[in-house]
């Protein structure tokens, strides 16, 4: 064992000492400086030599590949347009007088049902909402009222119990 | 002399289409990355393939990346994401502390025979035992001491990358320093020993 290493070994055990120290003395700082000055020597983990040349791989296939499909959807845009356009030209002298015709057939005939079922839907959640207001004012006193406050707020209490404790275990389980 | 490009700049000439800008960036933080996800999962393979995950999705969203923001900060942001949706689709088996103590004590009974003695002082048998310490706090309060004391981040930093308030990523560092604390202290390591013994029963 070299003079080095002696030396190295002896100011990490300086280090721990004046950390530990520091964190029985409550000295926040010097703690936090002497435990950052200590993890210097920790040993990390090195990645492999080919670690970033097959980041870079990947990355750049996925960048190949992006490309490709983006090219392709532009081109399938691009035909789909040219396409529309195509038969619009070529075929509107034929058609458009028919499709405005349909058109117009189909809305006639939608629009007033449309209009009929909105109104008989409107009219059953008035009433419902009528008989609901009702019902609650024959059965709703002060007592009950609060009875029903008091469930409530023991039921957000146990869900909010519920997402604490499922979030502490969240990463706690996973690994100790 | 040549300037050392900052990480934004980096960043924005990736983005561009730089394959060279892009792998010195994964250069820079290859070795963070890797020892970040180590700290979770404790095992080089997957911690490198979860880095190289972390480094794609990081390319892929270098669209949504502000300059103005520190990258490392971001950076880390990312890569913590891939390691909790790793951890929670794939739950890692739980292991008491005594069982993670005895397997510490049997590697390093197993490392102490294969290596040398100049091996061994090299290595820093502190350093492991801190190494080894800090895989047995909470995964929380393991993530702010990596963050804080292996990466070097500040506390805003590790608040922004943790999406916590200030005061609780203090508190959590706190309470993490206390528990590595006891645990050395517990296992021999302090001012009132002069030769610590690793294989000490706690």
């Amino acid at each position: 064992m070299n003079s080095d290493t002696i030396r190295d070994r002896n100011m990490e055990r300086n280090q721990l000492d004046a950390w530990l120290t520091a964190e029985q003395g409550g000295d926040e700082d010097a703690a936090d400086t002497a435990l950052a000055h200590l993890f210097a020597a920790v040993p990390k983990v090195q990645p492999r030599s080919v670690f970033v040349e097959q980041v870079v791989t990947t990355a750049w296939r996925w960048r190949a590949r992006r490309q490709r499909l983006l090219a392709v959807a532009w081109t399938a845009a691009a035909a789909l347009v040219l396409a529309a356009a195509a038969i619009a030209y070529f075929a509107y002298p034929l058609l458009g007088g028919s499709v405005v015709k349909a058109i117009a057939y189909l809305s006639g005939h939608t629009v007033p049902w449309l209009i009929a079922y909105a109104s008989v839907a409107l009219h059953g959640w008035l009433t419902l909402g009528h008989v609901g207001a009702v019902i609650a004012a024959a059965l709703m006193t002060p007592g009950r009222v609060a009875a029903v406050v008091g469930v409530e707020l023991l039921g957000i209490l146990a869900f909010y119990a519920l997402h604490r404790i499922a979030g502490a275990g969240r990463l706690g389980d996973a690994q100790v | 002399m040549a300037v050392q490009r900052s990480d934004a700049e980096l960043a924005r000439d990736a983005r561009s289409g730089s394959e060279a800008a892009y792998r010195e960036l994964v250069a820079r933080y290859a070795t963070p990355a890797v020892n970040f996800t180590y700290r979770f999962v404790h095992d080089r393979a997957l911690a490198e393939d979860l880095a190289q995950e972390g480094f794609l999705r990081v390319y892929q969203r270098l669209n949504t990346y502000d300059p103005e923001r520190k990258f490392s900060s971001w950076f880390f942001q990312v890569l913590r994401n891939v390691t909790i949706d790793y951890l929670r689709v794939n739950r890692l088996p739980t292991k008491s502390l005594d069982a993670l103590q005895e397997e510490g004590h049997r590697a390093a009974a197993v490392d102490r025979e294969s290596a040398s003695p100049e091996e061994l002082a090299g290595r820093g048998e502190l350093a492991s035992a801190i190494a080894a310490a800090v895989s047995r706090i909470r995964p929380d309060y393991r993530e702010v001491v990596t963050l804080r004391y292996q990466e070097g981040l500040t506390q805003p930093e590790i608040a922004e990358i943790l999406g916590l308030p200030a005061g609780t990523v203090k508190t959590y560092l706190h309470r993490a320093r206390k528990e590595l604390a006891e645990i050395l202290s517990a296992q021999g390591w302090g001012p009132a020993a002069t030769e610590p013994t690793a294989g000490k029963t706690v």
